[in-house]
């Protein structure tokens, strides 16, 4: 499993280079010829090299005046004059609303490329959120009302939050047998789960008429007070996992 | 159901940035304007039964009051209803604006006040509906040209009974019409019969709407009420209609019996009130996107039709409006995003919907 050693982390969370890079990227051309001789579909790479750096976008560092910047700051900027710097993705924006959970919760649900449709999907499913708890909180008493969280998107997080799982199940081959064997899993797979099971559920388990927006808001309000299916789906994957506890030492990382 | 606890200190700080409805809308002065008036919920039901946008109506069910803007054109709009001479013919004010710009809200505004002078409203909410997606087409019985449409007719006069419902019984039919070889309706009967009868009989609901268009028109010329006729979406009734015969031959607006009743009431030939419409790039048939000026959307023929108007131009929201919009979306919590509240926010805002005010609302209902 160990490959070359995986390209440093953006500041957002978001990981610049998916997957390990395994070798060298060759230039463009030579890379083209090479893969129209291989016919292998192309596997998840980063075209940029080790000693490309991640760029930065917040508006607040680069409106720092000179004379506020700390000793290592300074450095930093002076050193970044010098340095090749990786290209920022097309979604990044210098927006105060961006949030990248959403972001990244919208391109799972876009089929076909189709980010429009997604993203308002998206924001039509945090407007229902918002206008359910508005109900509800009008319906309810002062003592109540006190408890009703009415904000989408910190509705959005805790469920997604609740969602993932804390141990998962990896296919081990030993003695020409496939066994699930639990494994503890890392930050961004459980994130992946999470966000994977809440949009297939929500794609497969719905009446013929409802919309995306309708079925992912309850999903969301469900999961948010630790209820409903995606929560039942987390806790059977730990319950399969306490199962196959024997098999826990066929893991060797 | 009253909250007394909670709600206390938030009608405290509505009252400090806006008008409470208190201040009759006849009160409503240049002094007022980008200030928040509340339209008691009572109200709501009565005189818009079915003249509100859509989004607008969810907003007043999720915040459970109905809380309109003043703004430049509605209060111009008020300014020359007020100066009305009754004995001239009736003037036609036309709204025009971009997509968005708050053109139905000015028009509900312009109502709200009407009804509460005690006129007689006649609201068409969208004229675009009565061209098009209409699967029942019946031949129309007065005259065999035309076409019937029983469902949009019946809707409209059950709406029209709930807003004018004190006038129904006051005003007189003058004139005998038959319905069939059995019914008719006779001279001196109230008004309030001709609807029922549409109602009840869908088959002879657009008549009964030609009928009470006809009487109304005849009957406000003697002075006694004042007529509001308000049209949104005034030009459909001059554009084209997607609606097809049995022989797939399309169906010209005029050929329409709801239609020919309407133009006949949008022309200038009674007194005794006026008419307010709206033009509608938004449900309109076969217009590009970007028109928004009568001439590109009402055509030769609608232009000529409605000259000569009063245009109304209604425009974005300009800074003070746009703030005032914002800080309404804060007191009632709407804008529930930690950055909203912050000076960047509200510039990112600004920013995005370039203070359109359809904009900002579909921007706000996420954040």
């Amino acid at each position: 499993m160990g490959g070359a050693a995986a390209l440093p982390r953006a500041q957002d969370g978001e990981a610049t280079s998916p997957g390990c890079v395994r070798e060298r990227p060759l230039p463009l051309g030579e890379q083209a010829q090479r893969w129209r001789r291989c016919r292998l579909t192309q596997v998840r790479w980063s075209r940029y090299g080790p000693e490309y750096r991640d760029p930065r976008v917040e508006k607040e560092h680069y409106r720092k005046p000179a004379a506020e910047l700390t000793e290592e700051e300074r450095y930093d900027r002076e050193l970044r004059k010098t340095q090749l710097i990786k290209a920022a993705p097309a979604t990044t924006t210098g927006s105060v609303f961006e949030d990248p959970v959403i972001s990244k919760f919208t391109n799972m649900m876009m089929k076909g490329g189709n980010k429009v449709l997604a993203r308002s999907l998206m924001t039509q499913t945090l407007e229902a959120v918002k206008r359910k708890q508005f109900e509800k909180y009008q319906a309810a008493s002062a003592e109540e009302q006190a408890t009703i969280e009415r904000n989408p998107y910190v509705i959005f997080h805790q469920a997604l939050k609740n969602c993932e799982p804390v141990i998962g199940l990896v296919p081990i081959l030993r003695g020409g047998h496939f066994y699930q064997v639990p494994v503890p899993l890392a930050e961004r797979r459980r994130r992946f789960l999470a966000m994977k099971w809440m949009i297939t559920e929500c794609r497969e388990k719905k009446q013929r008429r409802t919309l995306m927006p309708e079925k992912l808001s309850h999903e969301l309000l469900e999961a948010f007070r630790n209820q409903g299916p995606v929560i039942r789906r987390k806790q059977e994957m730990h319950k399969m996992a306490e199962a196959n506890r024997a098999l826990a030492h066929y893991r060797w990382w | 159901m009253l909250v007394l606890g909670s709600r206390s200190t938030r009608t405290m700080l509505k009252e400090i940035t806006r008008l409470v409805s208190m201040v009759q809308k006849a009160k409503h002065g240049e002094q007022h304007e980008g200030q928040h008036y509340r339209v008691p919920l009572q109200d709501v039901k009565t005189v818009f039964p079915h003249g509100l946008p859509p989004r607008f109506v969810k907003q007043v069910k999720t915040f459970g009051e109905a809380c309109l803007m003043v703004r430049k054109p509605a209060l111009e709009l008020l300014h020359y209803l007020k100066n009305t001479n009754f004995a001239h013919p009736a003037v036609r004010y036309l709204l025009y604006g971009e997509k968005g710009t708050g053109k139905t809200l000015s028009l509900c505004h312009v109502i709200h006040f009407c009804a509460k002078q005690d006129w007689l409203i006649v609201h068409i909410p969208d004229a675009h509906l009565w061209v098009k997606n209409c699967p029942d087409l019946l031949q129309s019985t007065y005259n065999r040209q035309r076409f019937d449409q029983p469902l949009e007719a019946s809707t409209w006069l059950k709406n029209f009974k709930t807003t004018n419902e004190r006038f129904l019984s006051q005003i007189k039919v003058q004139e005998k019409y038959l319905w069939n070889k059995r019914e008719s309706i006779e001279k001196g009967s109230p008004l309030g019969e001709v609807v029922e009868q549409g109602i009840a009989r869908v088959k002879n609901a657009t008549d009964a709407v030609g009928i009470v268009l006809k009487e109304l028109r005849r009957q406000s010329s003697l002075g006694l009420f004042h007529l509001l006729v308000a049209v949104d979406g005034v030009n459909a009734l001059w554009g084209r209609t997607t609606l097809r015969k049995e022989e797939k031959s399309p169906v010209a607006p005029e050929e329409l019996a709801l239609i020919h009743n309407l133009r006949k009431m949008m022309k200038n030939d009674w007194h005794g009130g006026a008419i307010v419409s709206t033009l509608s790039q938004t449900g309109s048939l076969f217009k590009p996107r970007n028109a928004y000026l009568p001439q590109e959307l009402l055509g030769k023929e609608g232009f000529d039709a409605l000259d000569p108007f009063v245009p109304i131009l209604v425009s974005n929201y300009n800074p003070k409006e746009f703030e005032s919009c914002i800080q309404y979306y804060l007191e009632n919590s709407w804008l529930q995003h930690e950055k909203a509240h912050t000076e960047a926010g509200k510039k990112e805002l600004l920013f995005l919907s370039s203070a359109n005010p359809g904009q900002l609302e579909r921007l706000c209902a996420y954040l």
